[in-house]
């Protein structure tokens, strides 16, 4: 054996055989235990309903090993808890290939094949990088053990919105426990590696290969020469070698053994969750196959099993509690508890060997791992959750899902089904004859151009509270006169144009959301134009992403582009540049739906305006609370609505003169919030039009355009 | 057991309306067509009773129109109507409330239920005549404005409040056959999903005729017909300010414009 053959990783020497074998034994005993486990799991998900993804398999392996190596996902809004996440996996994942290189050579390409190749140079890099591997491994998670003892963050409290205290699953102490058994396993796998390494150096120090290459190891070599400094010799190294390679191979094979039975799963099932990752999956709901019998989700199986691999993945971080305005308000609504408690449900009733009956999959109440209609009625569909989570939980359409079996048994606010009633009786939330809907055009000096009797270049999908509402009917007239004077050349539906549907699906009236699309679309197509714009967010989102799916495709814009696009061309011009402090509201439907976020921020500096952000903005925007459908519910008295929280927000920017807004539901909720948290008179809410306006007064007399 | 729930298509006005160019309706164009809201309560009530027994009732809802009717039948199919009936001749057109008591009290020999639901009234003519008059054709007992209802199918009677005026409460025990008119609030109507409606239009809806119920026309047809329906000249209210002196001669030019004298 050449010199360079001998420098290699001390295995079972001077174990006798027997001690060999049993560890073999123990060693498949525990792949077998982890075999059965992840056969237990993939069972569970195989007895959820089909599920169809989009886009190749091949991107979306690349896409998943991506945000698993860079880690973006799990350091936003969190740096710090992303940072030792990092030094965690990659300390665990060298250590694990380490491991696993051992395995491939001793047992499988060295008996099989007589190819060795852990020796040498080889071997003393790779008991370096493993060395440093460790190290990254034990700092990560002592920063995580300070992180759950000490610092304590708000979202890692377990504590339930939608439970009460004395709830036998509130606060679920389980789950601390198995947080930090977690925690204490993983740095008691990493310190033993340690010490039984200095051990081993201490044992053999009187072989050359071995006590000579001990620098490769630094900080075996360390811990050796402190073991050697308080007296530990050859002998002793060599005891305490053999008990410790006991602990640390046996609780290293426990847990391989439990990985599928504790949170430890989610190093696979997020990988899984990434992988299929939907990326409009709050922006385009699916539809209801003409095969489902009853819609929605009563049952826990009719989830599917990509959703329930979701609920596995969640690694309860809590950046979806922290991020959901309901939960902020008080509400009783946590998107991570629904998910836990789905999961918890899942558990119970899917990973036994045969399937409970019916009756006891029901999802639908408040026992625990059941989820009250409270909850899913609480949630405004802003898809701050899906946005935050690390490992790609989609909450809305769970939660869209859900609702629709409640909608179909009429489980909802009275006002709410008095609204739905109406929108299917007039095609409009404000109850209004549809005859009325192009009404707001009588008060302009010039006609609306209707689109289904004329050609338009641009075709304005106008909304309902664009249309219906008397103070968002001004802004909607002072977007039609700058749309003039720009000479764009565009026209509305008038009465063949209804509610788009957005909410109305999100609320998860799925039949009335199909009638509501195949009329637009219908209407739409009698009217020949060549792009579309819309003022109104929501119907912004649901035609550009959800009308493909009932045939109607269009290129179609927010107002904040085309404004943009008309100030570019110099067929707007500012005339007198407004110097207002303002502060600007992402509306969910246009940014974090739809990436529309630099557009109104542009448009802004346009005008001459100062921005100053809030800390909620862009994707982490703060919804005004009336989304999903929840402008048609009303409030619980009392207590804080989601708009008078974020109106505060606004009103701590010293010195602000506007809270402006893009979108008409958004200057409904602001206006009133402003009122209703006394901040009226401090700074004043305003659409961009009207800034625009303002910033462009009228230079010649109206109707004096073409 | 059986419960017929006599329902009506009701027409709500637009804002901007006209009238049929005989003066005698608002044209149909500038009307809004739903089921009438107190019926939407009636067969509520008729479900609830139904779902309580666990389903061994058969709940008929009936109405009185032309095609365009089966839309309100549809949605009675889809909030748990087993069975909808549509009772049609051109000779019922513009049928009065008496009419249709006689119609329906037909229809209702026919189905032999074992109560009939109707609303307290329409809310297009608000006449609140059709379900007592037709209790009035089959001589049976009856109860109007019921605002709480209790009955277990197959008993003889049932229990039951009704609204009197001044907050007063009438509770009453009754032999079924009955006629009950419904009171709004007596219940919480379910919404009727999209998806529900769309499924009841596979159901069928039973036609009936004249011939089938053994009616003739002069029985079916009206005695009382509408002459013109018309908006009245609107009054004038005027509040007067100022001082007294400004207030007297503001009264003066009033007089003397109503009475021509200007």
């Amino acid at each position: 054996m050449s010199r360079s053959e001998a420098v290699t990783r001390i295995l079972f020497e001077a174990f006798p055989a027997a001690e060999v074998r049993l560890f073999y034994v123990l060693g498949f005993a525990a792949c077998a235990a982890f075999a059965y486990g992840v056969y237990v799991q993939v069972r569970k998900y195989r007895r959820g309903a089909p599920a169809a993804l989009a886009g190749g398999m091949w991107p979306r392996l690349g896409w998943m090993i991506a945000r698993v190596l860079d880690h973006r996902t799990v350091e936003r809004r969190d740096p710090a808890a992303g940072g030792a996440h990092r030094l965690i996996f990659y300390g665990f994942t060298l250590l694990f290939i380490g491991t696993a290189t051992i395995t491939l050579q001793y047992d499988i390409l060295e008996p099989l094949f007589g190819v060795r190749f852990w020796y040498g140079r080889f071997y003393l890099v790779f008991s370096l990088v493993l060395d440093l591997a460790g190290v990254a491994l034990i700092a990560g998670l002592l920063y995580m053990m300070v992180r759950r003892g000490w610092l304590k963050p708000p979202k890692l409290d377990y504590a339930r919105p939608d439970r009460s205290p004395g709830d036998p699953d509130f606060d679920r102490p389980q789950y601390r426990r198995e947080d930090w058994a977690f925690l204490w396993l993983l740095l008691i796998i990493g310190a033993t590696g340690y010490v039984l390494e200095a051990a081993r150096l201490v044992w053999l120090q009187g072989r050359a290969d071995v006590w000579d290459t001990r620098w490769w190891s630094p900080v075996g070599a360390l811990l050796a020469a402190a073991l050697r400094g308080v007296g530990l010799g050859p002998a002793g190294g060599g005891a305490l070698r053999h008990g410790l390679w006991w602990f640390h191979g046996l609780i290293a094979l426990g847990f391989i053994a439990l990985i599928p039975y504790t949170k430890v799963k989610h190093v696979f099932t997020a990988m899984g969750s990434l992988m299929v990752r939907d990326p409009l999956a709050a922006q385009r709901l699916a539809r209801i196959p003409e095969s489902q019998a009853a819609p929605g989700v009563a049952a826990i199986t009719d989830f599917t099993w990509k959703q329930l691999l979701n609920l596995d993945a969640c690694t309860r971080c809590g950046r979806c509690h922290e991020a959901c305005p309901a939960r902020a308000v008080g509400a009783p609504l946590s998107p991570r508890d629904v998910i836990l408690s789905l999961r918890e449900f899942a558990h119970a009733t899917l990973e036994s060997g045969t399937l409970p009956a019916a009756a006891e999959l029901n999802v639908h109440g408040k026992s625990p791992g059941q989820v009250a209609q409270e909850t899913l009625w609480s949630c405004r569909t802003c898809m701050a959750c899906v946005e935050i989570c690390p490992v790609a939980v989609e909450h809305v359409p769970i939660i869209v899902q859900l609702r629709r079996k409640l909608v179909e048994d009429g489980a909802m606010d009275p006002l709410l089904a008095k609204t739905l009633a109406t929108i299917h009786k007039t095609g409009n939330s404000f109850g209004e004859s549809r005859r009325r809907r192009g009404a707001w055009t009588k008060a302009l000096p010039f006609p609306v151009k209707d689109a289904r009797r004329e050609p338009v270049d641009v075709l304005w999908f106008v909304g309902d509270y664009a249309s219906f509402d008397p103070r968002n009917q001004k802004v909607t007239q002072t977007f039609a006169a700058l749309l003039a004077e720009a000479g764009v050349d565009f026209g509305i539906l008038y009465d063949g144009e209804s509610n788009a549907g957005n909410d109305v699906r999100r609320v998860g009236e799925e039949g009335l959301y199909e009638v509501l699309a195949d009329a637009n679309v219908a209407a739409l197509g009698s009217a020949t134009f060549n792009r579309v714009v819309t003022t109104d967010p929501h119907s912004y989102n649901t035609i550009r992403n959800e009308y493909p799916d009932f045939g109607g495709r269009y290129p179609i814009e927010h107002y904040t582009t085309l404004l943009e696009r008309l100030f570019a061309a110099g067929r707007l011009k500012v005339t007198q540049p407004l110097r207002y402090r303002v502060t600007f509201h992402d509306p969910c439907h246009l940014g974090r739906f739809n990436q529309g976020y630099e557009a109104p921020r542009q448009l802004l500096a346009l005008l001459g305006c100062e921005l100053v952000e809030m800390g909620r903005c862009r994707s982490n925007s703060f919804c005004c609370g009336a989304g999903g459908g929840r402008i048609w519910i009303p409030d619980p008295a009392g207590g804080e609505k989601p708009a008078q929280n974020r109106i505060k927000e606004a009103a701590a920017i010293p010195g602000l003169q506007v809270y402006a807004v893009s979108c008409p539901k958004d200057l409904t909720m602001f206006e009133d919030a402003l009122k209703t948290t006394g901040n009226e008179g401090k700074f004043v809410v305003r659409e961009i039009i009207e800034l625009v306006r303002e910033a462009l007064p009228l230079a010649a007399p109206a109707g004096a355009h073409a | 057991m059986k419960i017929l729930v006599a329902v009506k298509q009701v027409a709500a006005l637009e804002e901007d309306f006209e009238f049929r160019a005989d003066g005698r309706d608002v044209d149909g164009d500038f009307l809004v067509m739903d089921l009438n809201e107190w019926d939407d309560y009636s067969l509520e009530e008729a479900v609830k009773i139904k779902e309580a027994c666990g389903g061994a009732v058969e709940i008929v809802a009936v109405s009185v129109g032309p095609p365009t009717v089966d839309e309100a039948l549809r949605k009675c199919l889809a909030k748990g109507a087993d069975r909808a009936v549509r009772i049609w001749d051109e000779a019922m057109r513009g049928s009065d409330s008496i009419a249709v008591a006689r119609i329906l009290a037909a229809a209702a020999r026919a189905e032999a239920p074992d109560l009939l639901f109707a609303g307290v009234q329409s809310s297009d003519q608000a006449v609140a005549a059709t379900g007592i008059a037709t209790a009035g054709f089959l001589g049976w007992p009856h109860a109007a404005v019921v605002s709480q209802f209790t009955y277990t199918p197959g008993a003889a009677t049932a229990v039951l409040r009704r609204e009197l005026e001044g907050g007063l409460l009438h509770e009453l025990e009754i032999r079924t056959p009955a006629v009950l008119t419904i009171q709004l609030g007596i219940n919480t109507p379910r919404y009727a999903s999209l998806r529900s409606i769309k499924q009841a239009a596979a159901k069928p809806i039973e036609l009936r005729t004249l011939a089938d119920l053994s009616l003739n026309a002069a029985e079916a047809g009206s005695s009382a017909r509408v002459r013109r329906m018309y908006v009245p000249d609107k009054g004038r209210a005027e509040l007067i300010e100022g001082s007294a002196a400004e207030q007297a001669k503001r009264l003066a030019a009033i007089i003397r414009e109503s009475t021509g004298a200007a």
